[in-house]
């Protein structure tokens, strides 16, 4: 990535040659905020992708003398094989946490990307056709608004054996309403605009308009705020997994671990708090990152326009 | 005549959304597998015995037929009656069929009035919490854009946004109440039990409070009536304090209406957590047990509150900005 290039701050003929998308994230970029999130991001995806591997510990396997091993500089026993301590079974904490990012990290990425197909489908629908469709999709969204998705999501997974593609369908299937309004109110100021009263005249059908036209413009935008939605379904994995309802043990993943945990509570503070730690931590620099993102989407729309 | 006007069509839009609300609900507990009849006549029970109990209670009906049925007797205002839990307020196991213990089964809306005044207790107290904390961080952050408190604010909603409600009540149980002994956290027994769920909640609410906070009140700020303010001689508290706060105010109105169910899924797991027994506790175990009668009822009460309290706001925020439509 060579955007990293600070750009002076009297630019501002060369940054309008810029597409707006790509002003929106060069700012991102320069803001403290972003940079903080990204390395932190960074650090924690390395880790992820390599340590399980080159450590070679089993995240599954079990030594019953190692067990309940308290963290580094934590009490008598603790020992640099097993720098977060092990659980109730000997596993080993560390990798269990990160093997459990991604999990987590996946099924959250796997969910927004079917909310944004969901969403931006049917918002778009509804924004451009407008009458009696519109009606019926916002009427939609207002019902499943008003329900708490995890309700449903404890429903349907409570019975169906939760696997993967399971609950990535219920996480995808929660928050699309907002990505429909959100879609549907650009879409229906966009399409007064010239450019596509043009297009209509020129004998475009509607899907070209839509796909060739409105989608490049609007989608980036939506874009910048699905990053925050990642942060939002990994919460929601982690919370399902704590009930039971998400990837089924031994694999291990930051809800059931510390379900595991909240058992060991008193004698083991480090198996409950630990995954959590990590999983503050992934979430925070996501969100500073997609928060970023969203400011400077909002600068940008607010005076560059 | 205009507000009149406005409560008879927002209700009447509401009244949509309650019947379709339960519609959705009802249909989707009955496609998903699962038989509430085994749950609830154990599972030693003969199948003849579960297909005759089942039919009995209209289960075995097509779905339009059981959910005329349901919605006829909701409108009589009979929600019916749980399908586990007996009201006596015994145990709802009862591994046999023929117990000759298991009373009478409870009336939903018995249920449902029991513990809902626990849960706005305890919503009203996030409410407040988090409307508090929010206020200050976000007023200061919006009133300096771009310096110091504005950052401080940033960074804490970030953080506070990235805490699972589920872990971080886990933590604070660990330090408040087993380490430090100050504040009670299992079960309820007076009002104390509220404070630690609470501020949960508060957490995991107030980073959209500030982020909107500030966003208002910095954009309020450029409006050109600070400035005419500051010709005609207002001091700076007063411009802040009488105008700026009140049109700034609007946007964090709507926000709570959006917001509440929302709370309602962390107050789910929140209540399970600290095992409080108010509406969410209910629901999670109406769910697991698939007591079909209570989780339409609790359905149709929370989506009944939501939409009420949509109406309440947006009655407000045109009284405080006659500007709005209806």
């Amino acid at each position: 990535m060579s955007i990293i290039s600070i750009a002076s701050p009297d630019s501002s003929t060369m940054l309008a040659s810029r597409s707006l998308a790509r002003r929106v994230f060069d700012k991102a970029v320069a803001s403290p905020g972003f940079r903080a999130g990204a390395a932190i991001f960074i650090v924690l995806a390395l880790a992820t992708a390599l340590y399980p591997e080159l450590s070679g510990i089993d995240p599954v396997k079990m030594d019953i003398k190692a067990r309940l091993l308290p963290p580094l500089f934590e009490g008598a026993k603790w020992s640099w094989a097993h720098p977060l301590g092990t659980d109730q079974l000997g596993r080993d904490m560390l990798v269990r946490s990160l093997v459990g990012l991604r999990y987590s990290f996946l099924i959250g990425v796997a969910s927004v990307i079917v909310m944004l197909f969901v969403g931006c489908t049917l918002g778009t629908i509804a924004g451009y056709f407008g009458g009696r469709i519109d009606a019926v999709i916002m009427r939609l969204t207002d019902a499943q608004l008003s329900i708490p998705m995890i309700i449903l999501a404890i429903a349907v997974l409570g019975v169906s054996r939760p696997t993967i593609p399971a609950i990535v369908l219920v996480l995808g299937m929660s928050n699309w309403p907002v990505y429909a309004r959100m879609m549907r109110s650009v879409v229906m100021t966009e399409r007064q605009r010239e450019f596509v009263r043009a297009a209509q005249i020129g004998g475009s059908t509607d899907l070209r308009i839509i796909v060739t036209l409105l989608l490049p413009l609007l989608l980036p935008s939506v874009l910048f705020t699905s990053v925050l939605d990642v942060a939002r379904m990994m919460i929601f994995e982690s919370t399902l997994g704590f009930l039971g309802l998400g990837v089924q043990p031994p694999t291990p993943t930051f809800g059931n671990i510390i379900a595991d945990g909240r058992k060991y509570l008193l004698n083991a503070w480090w198996i409950a708090t630990m995954p959590g730690l990590f999983l503050g931590l992934t979430l925070t620099s996501i969100n500073l990152m997609g928060a970023a993102l969203e400011r400077a989407r909002d600068t940008v729309h607010a005076g560059g326009e | 005549m205009f507000t009149l006007n406005f409560l008879i069509r927002r209700l009447a839009q509401g009244v949509v959304i309650i019947f379709l609300v339960s519609f959705l609900i009802f249909t989707l507990l009955r496609v998903v597998p699962g038989d509430p009849v085994r749950l609830m006549a154990g599972g030693m029970a003969p199948e003849a015995l579960i297909e005759k109990i089942a039919k009995d209670m209209g289960l075995r009906d097509p779905i339009i037929v059981q959910f005329g049925r349901y919605m006829g007797s909701v409108v009589r205002g009979d929600l019916g009656q749980s399908f586990v839990r007996p009201a006596n307020g015994a145990s709802t196991g009862g591994s046999s069929f023929n117990d000759s213990t298991r009373g009478e089964r409870a009336e939903v809306l018995t249920l449902i009035l029991e513990a809902l005044p626990m849960t706005l207790q305890l919503a009203a107290m996030t409410l407040a919490i988090s409307l508090v904390f929010s206020a200050i961080i976000g007023i200061a952050g919006g009133l300096y854009p771009g310096r110091w408190p504005d950052k401080v604010a940033f960074y804490i909603s970030s953080i506070f946004i990235s805490l699972p409600n589920f872990w971080l009540g886990i933590v604070l149980a660990l330090l408040f109440s087993v380490k430090l002994g100050w504040l009670p956290a299992i079960g309820y027994n007076g009002f104390a039990y509220t404070i630690l769920p609470a501020i949960v909640l508060a957490v995991e609410m107030s980073p959209v409070l500030i982020r909107t906070l500030v966003g208002s009140v910095s954009s309020q700020m450029t409006e050109a009536y600070v400035s005419v303010g500051r010709v005609r001689g207002l001091g700076r508290t007063r411009i802040i304090a009488n105008h700026v706060l009140r049109n700034a105010s609007v946007p964090l109105f709507n926000l709570l209406g959006i917001q509440f169910s929302s709370l309602l899924g962390g107050v789910i797991i929140v209540e399970y957590i600290f095992d409080y027994p108010g509406l969410g506790l209910l629901t999670i175990n109406a769910v697991l047990q698939r007591d079909f009668p209570l989780i339409q009822g609790i359905a149709i009460v929370t989506s009944a509150i939501f939409v009420l309290i949509n109406i309440v706001v947006d009655l407000v925020a045109t009284s405080i900005d006659p500007r709005l439509e209806y």
